[in-house]
């Protein structure tokens, strides 16, 4: 007889291949809104994931310095001064940065470089020196405090170094593709074509500098390494992903395996056309896939096509928009596509908000669905919703 | 002199993304006194023809469609100063942008490289674009069609805020809508009142082309 899992202990089963006793399903801290719905779903079997960091970045010889008009006081100019030179940005804040979870707003939005760091050939080589004078220092504390709050209500993935205002831990093209050089335009494909070599010996530095943090992140005490990746195949096109993304995943995985840890990549776009080369990494969690009509692979093909893998999708926000008649039939058409409902989690949102009613309509189906899933269960949670 | 071998050497620039060549064959075109206006419709526009046909196949990504559009570009620079203003007929022009609260613009730069290399004439309001500006460049540019882009949910609902104030002028008649971006499904599109929900870049291109084509021929 499989006894009651915890939520902890479920979305582990799941992520390391095994039978869970109900299909997981999770909020992710952050977009946790704590309070009257997120109790009871907690209570009816919704478990937590919380990011946190394993190291702490110091760049030496950087000084950084935040400027701006107080009429306008989500309008900031940072400005990163080094011996070989100095680059600024020019980032647009929403209300409530600083004020909740870092720097999103109340609306959960994430700040928006109106002006890049990266703008003229010159500036490479200040980015370099940044990097190349970076050293990570491992703190374990932020994880460990995680741990001991949340106990067996949920999951610490370790995001490697915090998102203070310099990086985001995304992998070393990605970085300098979205947060760096930026995508507006297509500047990161135009930088490509005309600068190639300081793209090309600025990714590199990346590359050998991160190694220091993916040892770090080894000996977590987290059980599982997440890299906030952003992977859309629109922007990243295959091409990209096999030159400078999948080495990447190969170097992070080797280290982290070597040690125990499971590698998850945040990939909540269309990755449709890197499906193939995704099933040729190492990567053990894909997660935030979010299926159609928000992105174009469904569930159920993914998970054929990635034997190795284990998925937590992302409940596609569209759907939520649709009303909860909608959520209702979309997640029992899911549950039918994905049987037996093995190597699968579902996130409640990994990118939006979601209001108390669709909260608690897909906590109801979700709660129901013992694994292993088959036809007539689902059915019998259909009927169990009239 | 041979104008072929001029609009070749233009064309081979912009499909192979060659920065260096489309300065050269741009200039060298300049030079030999080909038409700035031929160089531009028999050389460049059936270049970026070719380019968007290899994306349309999968040959080609995102980013070459943008580089090669940044090709283009350089070459227009060179080209431009040669233009003498004529009479000739004008392009039907696309007001563009992604609405307000939004920044995400890969989709939008996308529609209109793509909307460009089928003859029209691209508005650019670039992003986070209130629905006020949007109106005022419609009237301003005389656009027969409104191209709307939002990423996030929740900035969905402002492109229903465009066409709100599209309909409280006379203009809501004279142009057609067509929004698009990840979260825009066909049945959003009609509750909102727009004329057409992008698939995907290349159906809704399609679809404009399908509303001029009456008056194209």
């Amino acid at each position: 007889m499989v006894t009651e899992m915890t939520p902890r202990e479920r979305l582990l089963a799941a992520s390391r291949k095994q039978r869970a006793d109900r299909l997981p399903f999770f909020h992710n801290w952050r977009h946790l809104q704590a309070g009257l719905a997120e109790r009871e779903c907690r209570n009816r079997g919704m478990g937590i994931t919380w990011s946190r960091p394993s190291c702490i970045m110091k760049m030496h010889g950087v000084t950084a310095v935040e400027e701006g008009d107080r009429s306008d006081p989500f309008t900031v100019r940072r400005t990163y001064s080094t011996p070989v030179g100095s680059i600024s940005l020019l980032e647009k804040r929403a209300p409530g940065a600083g004020q909740w979870h870092a720097q999103r707003g109340w609306k959960d939005i994430t700040p928006w470089q109106v002006e890049r760091a990266i703008k003229t050939p010159e500036d490479y080589k200040v980015l370099k020196y940044m990097i190349e004078n970076t050293e990570y220092v491992a703190d374990y504390f932020p994880i460990e405090q995680a741990q001991e709050w949340l106990g067996d209500d949920g999951i610490v993935l370790d995001s490697f170094y915090g998102a203070l205002w310099d990086f985001v831990p995304h992998s070393p093209m990605q970085t300098l593709m979205i947060d760096w050089i930026g995508s507006e335009g297509g500047r990161c494909f135009i930088h490509q074509a005309k600068y190639g070599d300081l793209v090309e010996d600025l990714y590199q530095a990346f590359s050998k500098s991160y190694e220091a943090m993916y040892q770090i992140a080894a000996r977590s005490p987290a059980d599982i390494i997440w890299c906030p990746d952003n992977i859309d195949g629109v922007l990243v096109n295959p091409r990209l992903f096999e030159k400078y993304f999948m080495p990447e995943y190969n170097k992070m995985a080797e280290v982290l395996h070597s040690h125990g840890k499971l590698l998850a990549v945040h990939m909540d776009g269309r990755v449709g056309v890197l499906k193939d080369l995704i099933a040729n990494t190492p990567i053990d969690i894909v997660e935030a896939l979010h299926p159609p009509p928000l992105c174009d692979l469904p569930i159920g093909e993914a998970l054929s096509l990635w034997k190795d893998k284990v998925i937590w999708m992302g409940f596609p926000a569209t759907v939520y928009e649709l009303g909860s008649q909608t959520v209702t039939e979309f997640t029992l058409n899911l549950l039918k596509e994905v049987v037996p409902g093995e190597r699968l989690a579902i996130a409640m949102s990994t990118e939006n908000l979601v209001s108390n009613e669709n909260l608690l309509m897909l906590t109801s189906i979700l709660e129901n669905a013992k694994l292993p899933l088959t036809p007539e269960k689902v059915d019998q949670i259909e009927k169990s919703l009239k | 002199m041979d104008e072929n071998k001029y609009l070749a050497a233009l064309k081979e620039s912009i499909v192979n993304l060659d920065f260096d060549g489309i300065h050269k064959a741009a200039q060298e075109a300049m030079d030999a006194g080909v038409e700035p206006q031929k160089t531009i419709m028999e050389g460049m526009a059936p270049a970026m023809a070719v380019v968007g046909d290899k994306f349309e196949t999968g040959e080609y990504f995102l980013s070459e469609l943008v580089v090669a559009g940044e090709v283009m570009k350089e070459g227009m620079e060179i080209i431009t100063p040669y233009i003498k203003a004529d009479s000739s007929k004008k392009a039907e022009r696309v007001v563009i942008a992604t609405v307000e609260g939004d920044y995400h613009d890969i989709g939008k730069n996308l529609v209109a490289t793509l909307l460009k290399a089928q003859g029209f004439e691209i508005i650019d309001l670039g992003s986070d674009v209130p629905a006020s500006r949007i109106v005022e460049a419609v009237k301003e540019h005389n656009a027969v069609i409104v191209g709307l882009s939002a990423l996030l949910t929740f900035t969905m609902a402002n492109m229903g805020e465009v066409i709100k104030a599209l309909e409280a002028t006379s203009l809501r008649n004279r142009v057609k809508v067509i929004i698009g971006g990840a979260p825009v499904t066909p049945q959003y599109a009609q509750s909102i009142g727009a004329d057409h929900g992008a698939l995907n870049a290349m159906e809704g291109v399609h679809k404009c082309v399908e509303w001029v084509s009456s008056s194209r021929r």
